[in-house]
């Protein structure tokens, strides 16, 4: 499973992390301090956790993924440039990795998670999330969404990346990202017109 | 932000959808990752790690290999018919001579 973003995506728009603290991390991981990964992974846990959770639906298999993202980042640290934000980097990972779960559910048709069974394996902070009714209307809509729809709307509108930052971490061009955008707008506004229009 | 209202107001929703895991989960993912990366790699783990870019680098050769002698023999192949095709041989039998190659 080929789950390491290559760094030149990175190269091509070259970012400087804003965090002192996650420059020296990175510094001193690189230079074998195992112990200065844990701010990294305490910063972006939740958010890497998010993520994956956005595209398997799954609770337990976010957390392995976020797990084997951090896990794939550390390993490949030496790879890391210096001074730039360590953020795209484990979202591109967990991304990639979230995706090659789906399609490895596709190709045995296996089913987890689905809007069928809504709250059955879902966590307390799952339940928190959704137990407001829009939320839940806009969560059984997106999940809705043919599968590449879902995964680009999810990472727009609940992730809050922009195209470019979904496209790289999909691998996808920008191009296609505002296509599945557009028809996944296209399908919710049909879906969710009494709660907006 | 867009310049499209529906789609803002559906992001203000969305973004509530974000899961939000708890303490505990921080802190056993943290531990999780922890436990990996300084766990000392087991034999199996060191051999692939070596291994694998080895095994990498002889099917790099040996493929190469196989197309090297492939082209050799193809080519030697081409340069036996040209000179089948370039010299005429003659066979003569029962009083009878017969060419052959032209």
């Amino acid at each position: 499973m080929e789950a390491c973003p290559p760094l030149e995506v990175m190269e091509e728009a070259p970012q400087r992390s804003n965090d002192p603290l996650e420059r020296r991390a990175i510094e001193r991981v690189r230079n074998g301090d195992r112990g200065a990964y844990d701010y990294l992974v305490s910063k972006y846990i939740k958010r890497v956790v998010s993520i994956a959770w956005n595209i398997v639906r799954n609770p337990h298999d976010a957390e392995d993924l976020a797990q084997e993202a951090f896990v794939k980042a550390f390993e490949n640290i030496g790879r890391f440039r210096t001074g730039e934000p360590f953020g795209p980097w484990i979202y591109r990972i967990v991304t990639n990795l979230a995706l090659d779960v789906l399609k490895h559910r596709s190709r045995f048709r296996h089913e987890e998670l689905t809007s069928a069974e809504p709250a059955a394996r879902r966590d307390a902070a799952d339940l928190r999330a959704t137990s407001d009714e829009i939320a839940d209307r806009v969560d059984r809509a997106l999940e809705s969404l043919p599968e590449m729809q879902r995964v680009v709307a999810r990472l727009s509108l609940v992730e809050d990346f922009d195209h470019s930052e979904i496209a790289k971490m999909m691998k996808l061009s920008e191009g296609t990202v505002r296509s599945h955008l557009s028809l996944a707008r296209k399908k919710l506004r049909e879906e969710l017109a009494d709660l907006y229009d | 932000m867009t310049d499209d209202p529906f789609f803002d107001r559906l992001r203000n929703d969305a973004v509530r959808l974000r899961y939000d895991g708890d303490a505990m989960m921080v802190t056993r993912v943290t531990a999780r990752v922890r436990e990996r990366i300084t766990a000392p790699p087991t034999v199996s783990l060191f051999l692939a790690r070596w291994l694998r870019p080895v095994a990498v680098s002889l099917s790099a050769v040996a493929l190469a290999g196989c197309i090297s002698v492939a082209l050799l023999e193809r080519s030697a192949a081409e340069a036996s018919m040209e000179t089948l095709s370039a010299n005429s041989m003659e066979i003569s039998m029962a009083g009878d001579i017969y060419r052959v190659g032209e």
